[in-house]
């Protein structure tokens, strides 16, 4: 139903609180506009284009071309059945105070009724708009909130203001903050705290520049846009830039009403320090960007975003401020890095025995000699030395419970190829330490080494393998030690090095080193796996019925894995082309025809030639042969898969000549037994390749 | 140097301040406490009885794995904190606090000011809360928290818990990149002025031998043995239970891990043991608390 006199009004809501964590207020957005959408429909109000902005202090909504009032609602009403006495019928009237000619007749299931059709007018959007902003702060879903002083309502840090207009007015209204304490709905709001005034929003169009004069900017994108343009300014003419941390970036906007892009120095003294360390001491702590030069050195400078109003005076003494924190921050990594290379190794691995990897797994010693065992296995498949991968292994986590891994959880296996080389071990040992925490999941960032492949790649085994034994694993959105993650680093690896392994053969291994011999957990493990290789060929653009159609064949998780690749491959390079469409046709009734003569008692019946009665028999039994002795041959040969496919379709001229002139159902039972046995023979034979029938046509 | 900037002129500014906007003003707690918190002007007073309560006090800290042997200098086994706690929140809490900036000379307008997100938790205390870790020009100065929870149990009304790193502020403010360099008195070093240094290097250098090198492990296990035995032993007469003295053998307790945890031995597993018995002891005391007020 149109709207009555169909006008429209823009609206704006501002929730006004104190800081809001960086990290949620992109996902706040997107709630606010979901939660609000909600509402309007629930009461059939219509409404047009969207806006939201989010700073660390203001939430707001800008929702245009709102219904001025609800559209009309009917409320329907049953009566007395059709052919009630009179008496009933003019109760119904009266009791809902109308006249005759105000009821209608309708059919029900349950035979014909008089019902009332009441039509409400649709109340104005006005009216209904403090219980909507109500029924939103109400079910606002913070992912941490908190109550303050006496509130009752929960919100992520205390709600202070709500700005509310609707046609540029001020919309009368309250939210309860607890039982005698109320936010009234206000006009106005606050820019920066350094300005710290009172903003009156005298109309909706005016409400950005408002606060933008008042050194606020609200809209994300411009606060990023303008830290990129001034961070380009500030570089310019330097064959320096940023290193890029999207990461960073997007925390930064979260803090910072007004980015005022700053560079600092960093000590000479500070810049023999790994740059890992200069980079994570600088970024976690302080939030700073480093700077890198055109080798990708890092140069002795650093790029913070100040939440400040420009002002030289006032810019200088907050990036010496910066700098002294800085050399503060960086003489603790200092500290940290003499303690640990003063260290042995060997001392800080013989620490590991007092450090448990998880309970019921047992220590992180225990989890190096496990990796270490691992190897010797997985070693020959990746083409890397016994010994090194062994030492490898077993100098693998003593940088856990290095100083400097303790104070920066990230810096984990970058550390310990440090600590490694410094103490004289073999640089393919160093390396793979580095670089054994990559890929992380399914991240084309791999490590550089067979041998870093390697570690990464038990040492993910080991951690699914140990938590699916005490039963961690992922499940819904539940994934407190990134299994999940775990599982793609290891099929991105396997895939990426086309390693000759069966996804069954992958966790015999580490099973045994856990003393595991559960078939239940294996089968868990393999299923895994082969989930996150379906789909990584899926993110490769593989089509989702060609995975399946080679994923589901029977014993698939004991094939080679680059065997299953190629028959990927090959169905994919065929499956545009007229001879495979008319084969998969073709198959598709062979497999119905098969599927609608389930014969119980055939499967030792053999094919007898002698029972053929003609030549289209006659050619299949000779092709089904053929095929037989090649697939016994080839079926696990990485080159012959496109020969073996191509075959397979080459079938088609034989099938299809058979189903045209042959009849399956033969009076006589042995001539139909045997037709039937020949068919099944070679559709068994085809679906070794691939399980066709799962294609889609 | 001005006199104004001398770290006991910025603890004198802040005890005024607070104790202008209606604070108790109250003096350290005479037990080795790991924070401010810990006071029980904090930790039991927020639980009731009176659900209005405002206090204000210096806190001497330790926290015996950050001795470094008067070496390091940013880091120290001993400190100081300036606390202050109001109950119910007031609405105006963070301009009360940049005010208090302004008080100590530090103009939070001439400043880069950052509320970032810190949630904190105390797992001893069984206590938690929202709120930030305040930023001044990149430099982490004051931890500000809204209490929800201590001994396990929900704070009604919510406090609001401030707390002014004394050292790291001073460094700020007398712009010192060492806290053995800080002015304590803003006098003259001729005329027997001390620094930080003068009063506390000896204290750093030994306190850091004791905790990691001569502290008896045995002796301090049967210390916090006996603590929680006479803990519990108080608060054992559910008629006329001893909160208070038994809270005080909580908090011993708690500084005995914490220098068993310096001497490094205590494994993973037997870590999280020790914290669950201190958070026990701080339950039982601020059950006993609460049943005792309401009486």
């Amino acid at each position: 139903m149109p709207n009555i006199n169909g006008e429209k009004g823009d609206l704006l809501l501002e929730l006004f609180s104190e800081e809001i964590p960086a990290r949620m207020q992109t996902s706040s957005e997107k709630q606010l506009t979901s939660l609000f959408e909600k509402s309007l429909i629930n009461r059939d109000i219509g409404y047009g284009p969207i806006t939201t902005f989010s700073s660390p202090r203001h939430l707001s909504i800008i929702i245009t071309k709102i219904d001025l009032k609800q559209k009309n609602q009917i409320i329907e009403k049953r009566g007395p059945r059709l052919g009630s006495n009179e008496k009933a019928i003019h109760g119904f009237l009266k009791s809902n105070n109308i006249q005759e000619n105000d009821i209608v007749i309708k059919d029900t299931k349950n035979g014909k009724f008089y019902f009332y059709l009441n039509q409400i007018n649709g109340i104005d959007t006005s009216e209904v708009l403090p219980e909507i902003i109500n029924e939103i702060i109400n079910n606002f879903d913070w992912p941490k909130s908190q109550r303050w002083a006496y509130s009752e309502l929960r919100w992520a840090r205390p709600l202070r203001n709500i700005l509310l207009l609707f046609n540029n007015q001020l919309i009368k209204g309250k939210v309860a903050i607890d039982k005698s304490n109320f936010l009234n709905f206000s006009n106005y709001t606050f820019g920066h705290r350094h300005v710290n005034k009172k903003i009156e929003i005298k109309s909706i169009d005016e409400y950005e520049k408002a606060l933008e004069n008042n050194y606020l900017i609200l809209d994300r994108k411009k606060r990023k846009n303008k830290i990129i343009n001034d961070t380009k300014l500030l570089l310019k003419e330097k064959d320096i830039k940023l290193l890029d941390d999207d990461y960073l970036l997007d925390e930064v906007l979260g803090l910072v009403e007004f980015p005022n892009v700053l560079i600092g120095t960093i000590d000479k003294q500070f810049m023999k320090l790994p740059k890992e360390v200069l980079i994570t001491a600088m970024k976690v702590h302080q939030k700073y960007f480093s700077i890198i030069d055109d080798k990708n050195n890092l140069v002795p400078k650093f790029l913070f975003v100040s939440n400040t109003i420009p002002e030289k005076e006032r810019d200088k003494s907050i990036i010496e401020g910066n700098e002294r924190v800085l050399k503060a921050r960086l003489s603790d990594a200092d500290f940290f890095w003499k303690t640990d290379t003063s260290i042995k190794i060997e001392n800080l691995n013989e620490k590991l025995k007092n450090v448990l990897f998880y309970e019921g797994l047992g220590s992180l010693y225990e989890k190096t000699v496990r990796l270490s065992r691992v190897s010797k296995y997985f070693s020959s498949l990746f083409k890397v030395d016994v010994s090194l991968a062994r030492e490898a292994c077993l100098l693998s986590k003593f940088d856990l419970v290095s100083e400097m891994v303790v104070e920066f959880p990230e810096l984990q296996g970058i550390m310990g190829g440090y600590y490694t080389k410094l103490n004289g071990k073999p640089n393919e040992v160093s390396k793979a330490i580095f670089e054994q925490y990559k890929p992380k999941g399914i991240s084309n960032d791999m490590p550089k080494t067979k041998l870093g492949c390697m570690l990464s790649m038990i040492d993910n085994i080991d951690n699914l393998t140990g938590f699916f034994m005490i039963n961690k694993k992922p499940s819904g959105s539940k994934d407190p030690f990134a299994l999940r993650r775990a599982g793609f680093s290891i099929a991105q690896i396997l895939m990426k090095l086309k390693l000759n392994i069966s996804i069954n053969d992958l966790f015999t291994e580490a099973l045994n080193s856990y003393k595991n011999s559960s078939k239940i957990i294996k089968l868990d493990l393999v299923d895994f796996i082969i989930d996150k290789v379906k789909f990584i060929l899926k993110k490769q653009n593989f089509r989702g019925d060609i995975i399946e159609s080679v994923f589901t064949l029977k014993g698939s998780q004991n094939y080679l894995l680059p065997i299953l690749y190629q028959r990927v491959k090959c169905l994919n390079d065929i499956k545009d082309t007229n001879d495979f469409k008319i084969f998969l046709v073709n198959f598709k009734r062979l497999n119905n025809i098969i599927k609608s003569n389930k014969l119980s008692n055939i499967s030792n019946v053999k094919v007898n030639p002698h029972l053929f009665e003609s030549s289209e028999e006659e050619k299949i039994y000779d092709k089904s042969q053929n095929l037989d002795i090649n697939l016994k041959k080839y079926l696990t040969d990485l080159e012959h898969q496109r020969i073996i496919l191509e075959e397979i379709i080459k079938l088609n001229c034989v099938i299809h000549s058979f189903f045209e002139k042959i009849i399956v159902n033969h009076e006589d039972k042995k001539i139909k037994i045997n037709r039937i046995k020949l068919l099944m023979e070679l559709t068994e034979r085809i679906l070794k390749f691939s399980s066709f029938h799962h294609m889609e046509n | 140097m001005d006199k104004n900037k001398s770290f006991q002129n910025i603890i004198m500014k802040l005890q005024s301040y607070w104790m202008d906007r209606g604070c108790v003003l109250m003096q350290p707690y005479d037990t080795q406490v790991g924070a401010g918190t810990f006071h029980p002007a904090t930790v039991l007073r927020v639980l009731g009885p009176d659900p209005i309560w405002k206090a204000a006090y210096l806190q001497p800290c330790r926290r015996p794995t950050d001795g470094r042997y008067g070496e390091n200098p940013n880091r120290l086994q001993h400190y100081y904190q300036f606390q202050v706690i109001i109950q119910p929140s007031p609405d105006n809490i963070q301009n009360l606090y940049l005010e208090s900036l302004n008080a100590v000379g530090l103009n939070f307008k001439d400043h880069d000011i950052r509320f970032v997100e810190d949630d904190w938790e105390s797992p001893t205390l069984g206590a938690s809360g929202l709120g930030w870790e305040i930023w001044c020009d990149g430099m982490e100065i004051s931890q500000f928290t809204y209490f929800q929870q201590v001994g396990g149990i929900e704070v009604k009304p919510v406090a609001s818990e401030i707390t002014y790193g004394l050292e790291r502020l001073a460094m700020f403010i007398q712009k010192v990149e060492n806290v053995y360099h800080l002015d304590w008195d803003g006098l003259d070093k001729n005329k027997g002025g001390k620094t930080y240094g003068d009063i506390f290097s000896q204290q750093e250098k030994e306190f850091s031998i004791y905790n990691f090198e001569k502290t008896n492990s045995s002796v301090l296990i049967q210390h916090f043995n006996d603590a929680e035995k006479e803990c519990s032993f108080l608060l054992e007469d559910k008629i006329n239970p001893l909160p208070l003295p038994a809270y005080d053998q909580c908090i011993k307790a708690s500084h005995i891990f914490n220098l068993l945890d310096a001497r490094g031995v205590i494994s993973v597993s037997e870590r999280q043991a020790y914290i669950l018995r201190v958070r026990n002891m701080s339950r039982s005391c601020c059950l006993a608390w609460i049943d005792k007020s309401n009486a």
